[in-house]
């Protein structure tokens, strides 16, 4: 039995205070600003704060953004349509609620001048015309924009309504019982909603003269509107209430199944924004693993020593913590200021688009930034910091004790586990979450062989290099020194591979997704549309146009049906509850006959009629769009039947069709084969595309067939590639930041291996390497480390993107040939010309200072 | 009490059957060769280490009851060291170091009584000096005062002179001697000088794993 200092008279006067963690932390975390390693969490935390405040802040208000624009287009926050008029006790409900209401009547009337007589698309409109946007108006003095409809008495025409009436501003024209004097061509209307309803030159008047105008009769097809303007809060508020009226036949309209072209593009830059954000963090992640090895590696000897005094390994746990969390929130602010000045930064880009009145950024992405940096520090950081607790009290007397580094899988399934979970924060989709992260992990093992495998053929090789001559022996030694720290090499190698990867990732989805906008939109989309060409005119009216247009024009025949009944029910009985009040059940649909499946069509279900049934049971196999059959819950089989003239024709569902409603293309619902329409009456409908130096084309179609209604989309076309213009923009803003996230990753991982490499060129210089030598050996060994992390990151990035694509953005996955090049290539100079920059000041150190650099500041 | 390693296969036995008792207010100096196990021993005096066979208690304390955690706790504020390479965290200034077996154990007038001791150790005007700053020996006192810091009953000095010049070496231990006076703490110093062994109470020498007594006058000057 020994004993030491047994009776001592001292042994209870202790007290305990407990231990002074958090003011300890503090100081210790302001010395350690001084360190590179805390310099790179630092960085790297604040980087991830950064991207995420940003994105966050910014996407908060694009989303405001967006439903101004959307506001814009629809005529407000909330449209509401139906058949009569809406009661006042609806109008009440909205203003009660804090929502400015407009009305609006359309119909389709003749406008008349003397004997002239035209169809036009009449718009009544109210007081309060527009809630959101200008109309462009010509009143003779030039293009003004205006923000209000015309006054009693007038009426506002569209030019062609005007060339036609062959009027101009100071004329008269008569509407029903009125004579209103024209004060205004109407170049742009900031709604622009109303479909091909409207293919009837538009003409804009005051709600004061509807009524003495006769037009507005019971049974007359007119549409009612109620337009509301208000606060997203208000308007959610009053949802849930309108929604109980769409089963009385109101219909609620939504700009995304209106205008999709431009909600796809956005929903589709929002989640380049969100995946970017998340390759930001991730990055950063990787960075704080990173340097925390190195945090740790140089606070071994703190914790011994402390152990040494005393403390326990929850007070050392305590104290390593608080001083990260320090470090972390210190990071957030710094972070959250970078983030506000990169979202201002972003809607400076796209200014031109979002209205100037945006709310003020809110407290929420701040919050969500500052638990990101709190949960990349745990994830990533966390389980290398455990290694702190566990080190040995003797480790003051025998150096080499070191606890045992973290199981690098424990670090790599803790950080997936909590990336997962930003995942999941951050799209919503637990399921898109867990997908990614799980064939992350499987890319991480699949990695980790590779990487294995790639450091051994490396090893092999520089073994094999023939002696003699500088770079070579610069190439052997360089590889040599790679291979032989085989786990840190290892974990480099990984680290720049994910790395590089991010940025590709990131990159070519952002070239992807310019090329689909433009493919989406190319030059010779149609601008134009024709409709109500009538069978005589068919043929004068191709020839016509074919001269001044390249593609063959496709006409297609239009006949007007009603659903009559669905599967021999009245529609909406057998349609669920909020399809009742579908578009598609209160209007005359446009049907069409076709051979064949219409280009920028996809067959999803069933076969097309070449090889299906044909007409069996006087049932015609019909082709509906997917969407359609989606909302009214139709599949295979089901039958539709549709009210022609007087006849009613019954159709089975033997074929659903994708198609694209961004292409600016004649698009149906339903397609009829050929001799079942025929014999209806029927126009034909065409779109096609018109240089803009060929006015004398659509002028000649004007002239030469009256009865031909031609709708200019040249606007609405303007205003989507506009869009799409600042959304790229945008897009690379936020590219530019990842790959700065990407650079920190490089910085820590350079700085924790700073000390490992001043070891081995303070042994090199001791053993006679020249500067030229050492400097040429450590460029090597970079340039190898970037070429492997080069190859393995283009699978790697080739992989991730082809998931992205398919579970995310809804395009095709392809290979991308270049990345295999540029990637090693890329890696090779950009690791070789930073990693040699940054090991300048070790090479610049005397082998004393190298040999005792190790286990220091 | 005894402590073996496994080296390789083998089984290795530092120290066997060893049977010591240190008491209040001794100077104990440990003798011994290079590799004799000096370290190993003073690391299970000081409870940093376990043996592997016999028991060990600390100001009575059995240590075989206690976990790692309970080993640290029980010498917080009552133990302190002084190492062979100083062991100062090169990040804290002069100041700071000796401040550190302070935060564990708290004192009400901690930061006074670090300025306190630096002045008496020579180095009241070199407070806030980082280590790099200082020289062998001005960093060796650096360490001496923050072993006495917390009012310790006892202090571990592992080769407190082994990194120093014989000339600063012995003013090290002049140093170390007053305080130890001073203070009535007790004292266990592991060495191969024996200048310095003969300055102790007592002087063991540990040889072969086994600790025999040492006559000071046996001790070579």
């Amino acid at each position: 039995m020994s004993s030491v200092a047994e009776s001592s008279p001292l042994s209870a006067r202790r007290h305990s205070r407990g231990f002074g963690a958090l003011r300890w932390s503090l100081r210790g975390m302001r010395r350690d600003l001084r360190a590179a390693d805390v310099r790179a969490l630092f960085v790297a935390l604040a980087l991830a704060v950064a991207a995420s405040t940003m994105i966050g802040f910014f996407l908060d208000r694009l989303e405001r953004g967006l439903e101004r624009q959307a506001g814009q287009l629809l005529g407000g926050d909330l449209a509401l349509e139906q058949g009569r008029p809406f009661d006042d006790a609806l109008r009440q409900l909205l203003e009660e609620n804090d929502l400015t209401v407009s009305e609006q009547i359309g119909m389709v009337s003749m406008v008349s001048v003397d004997d002239a007589f035209q169809p036009a698309s009449l718009k009544v409109v109210d007081d309060r015309y527009p809630l959101y946007g200008e109309v462009h108006l010509d009143a003779g003095e030039g293009l003004e924009l205006v923000a209000h409809g015309p006054s009693p008495g007038e009426a506002w025409l569209a030019p062609r309504l005007a060339q036609l009436l062959e009027v101009a501003p100071g004329d008269s024209v008569r509407v029903g019982d009125v004579e209103l004097l024209v004060s205004g061509l109407i170049e742009r209307e900031p709604d622009q909603s109303g479909g091909f309803a409207n293919f009837n030159p538009r003409l804009m008047m005051h709600q004061a003269d509807a009524e003495a105008s006769g037009l507005v009769q019971p049974g007359s097809r007119i549409e009612f509107s109620l337009l509301a303007r208000g606060s997203p809060a208000a308007v959610d508020t009053v949802t849930p209430q309108l929604r109980e009226l769409t089963a009385e036949g109101v219909e609620i309209r939504d700009v995304r199944r209106d205008r999709p072209q431009l909600g796809n593009a956005l929903a589709r830059a929002e989640q380049y924004l969100s995946l970017a954000g998340l390759a930001a963090v991730l990055l950063a992640g990787v960075a704080v693993a990173m340097a925390t090895r190195r945090y740790v590696d140089r606070h071994l000897d703190t914790a011994a020593l402390l152990r040494c005094f005393g403390a326990t390994q929850r007070q050392l746990t305590r104290l390593f913590a608080l001083q990260l969390l320090w470090l972390a929130l210190a990071a957030s602010v710094v972070g959250a200021l970078l983030g506000l000045a990169g979202q201002a930064g972003l809607l400076w880009l796209l200014t031109a688009f979002l209205p100037i009145e945006l709310p003020p950024p809110g407290p929420l992405p701040l919050l969500l930034g500052v638990l990101t940096a709190l949960a990349v520090l745990a994830g990533f950081a966390g389980p290398t910091l455990l290694r702190l607790k566990r080190v040995s009290a003797l480790k003051v007397l025998r150096r080499e004790l070191d606890p045992l580094p973290a199981s690098a899988w424990l670090v790599v399934v803790v950080a997936s586990l909590v990336f997962g979970g930003l995942l999941w924060l951050y799209s919503g989709d637990p399921q898109l979450a867990f997908g990614l992260l799980l064939g992350g992990l499987i890319m991480l093992v699949v990695l980790w062989g590779l990487g294995a495998l790639l450091l051994g053929v490396v090893l092999r090789l520089a073994t094999r290099l023939p002696q003699g001559g500088a770079k070579r022996q610069a190439l052997r030694l360089g590889a040599q020194q790679l291979a032989r720290r085989r786990s840190a090499s290892l974990g480099q190698l990984l680290a720049f591979s994910v790395t590089f990867a991010a940025m590709a990732m990131i990159a070519l989805v952002r070239g992807d997704l310019l090329t689909t906008w433009q493919d989406q939109l190319p030059e010779d989309t149609p601008n134009y549309f024709a409709i109500n060409i009538q069978p005589g005119e068919r043929d004068a009216f191709i020839d016509t146009l074919d001269d001044a247009v390249d593609e063959r024009t496709t006409l297609y025949p239009m006949v007007r049906g009603r659903i009559s009944a669905i599967n021999d029910q009245p529609p909406r009985d057998a349609v669920p509850a909020d399809a009742r009040s579908d578009g598609s059940l209160r209007r005359e649909l446009n049907l069409t006959w076709r051979e064949t499946l219409p280009d920028g069509n996809r067959l999803v279900a069933g076969q097309w009629f070449d090889a299906g049934p044909g007409v069996t049971e006087g049932r015609v196999p019909i082709s509906v769009e997917d969407g359609l059959a989606e909302r009214l819950g139709l599949s295979l089989g089901d039958t539709m039947t549709f009210s022609i003239g007087s006849d009613e024709i019954v159709g089975e569902l033997t074929s659903l069709r994708n198609l694209d409603w961004d292409s600016f293309r004649p698009n149906f619902f339903v397609i009829f084969p050929p001799e079942v329409l025929e014999r209806y009456g029927h126009s034909y409908i065409t779109a096609f595309h018109l240089d803009r130096e060929r006015d004398d084309i659509s002028r000649a179609l004007v002239r030469e067939f009256p009865g031909v209604s031609l709708l200019n989309v040249e606007a609405i076309l303007g205003q989507v590639r506009e869009l799409l213009t600042q959304v790229t923009r945008a897009v690379e803003f936020v590219l530019g930041f990842v790959l700065l996230a990407g650079v920190s990753v490089l910085y820590a991982a350079l700085t924790a291996s700073r000390p490992t490499r001043a070891h081995e060129s303070g042994l090199l210089r001791v053993f006679g390497a020249g500067d030229r030598l050492i400097s040429r050996v450590q460029g090597a060994e970079f340039a190898i480390l970037g070429f492997a992390s080069g190859l393995m990151g283009a699978l790697l990035a080739e992989l991730a993107a082809a998931g992205v694509y398919l579970a995310w953005f809804d395009l095709a996955p392809r290979i991308h040939w270049g990345l295999w090049l540029t990637l090693p290539l890329g890696g090779a100079l950009l690791i070789g010309v930073i990693g040699h920059a940054l090991s300048r000041s070790v090479r610049r150190q005397t082998p004393m200072q190298s040999l005792g650099l190790l286990g220091e500041a | 009490m005894g402590k073996q390693v496994t080296s390789g296969d083998k089984p290795l036995t530092i120290l066997s059957d060893l049977d010591l008792d240190v008491f209040p207010g001794e100077t104990l100096a440990i003798l011994g060769a290079s590799g004799a196990g000096k370290s190993t021993l003073l690391g299970l005096l000081a409870a940093l280490d376990q043996p592997t066979s016999g028991e060990l208690s600390l100001f009575g304390e059995p240590l075989a009851n206690l976990d790692e955690d309970g080993r640290a706790q029980l010498r917080a504020g009552r133990v302190g060291f002084v190492f062979q390479n100083f062991q100062l965290l090169p990040t804290l200034t002069a100041l700071e170091n000796v401040l550190l077996p302070l935060e564990l154990a708290p004192l009400t007038d901690s930061e006074q009584r670090g300025r306190d001791w630096l002045t008496r150790v020579g180095l009241g005007e070199r407070l806030s000096h980082l280590p790099k700053q200082l020289s062998g020996g001005e960093q060796q006192r650096v360490a001496v005062a923050r072993a006495f810091v917390t009012d310790p009953q006892l202090v571990f000095a592992d080769e407190p002179t082994g990194n120093l010049d014989p000339a600063t070496g012995k003013r090290i231990i002049d140093l170390l001697f007053a305080l130890n006076r001073e203070a009535g703490t007790t004292l266990v110093l592991v060495t191969h000088d024996h200048a310095l062994a003969r300055r102790c109470d007592r002087c063991l020498r540990l040889d072969g794993g086994q600790l025999e007594p040492l006559l000071l006058e046996e001790v070579e000057a």
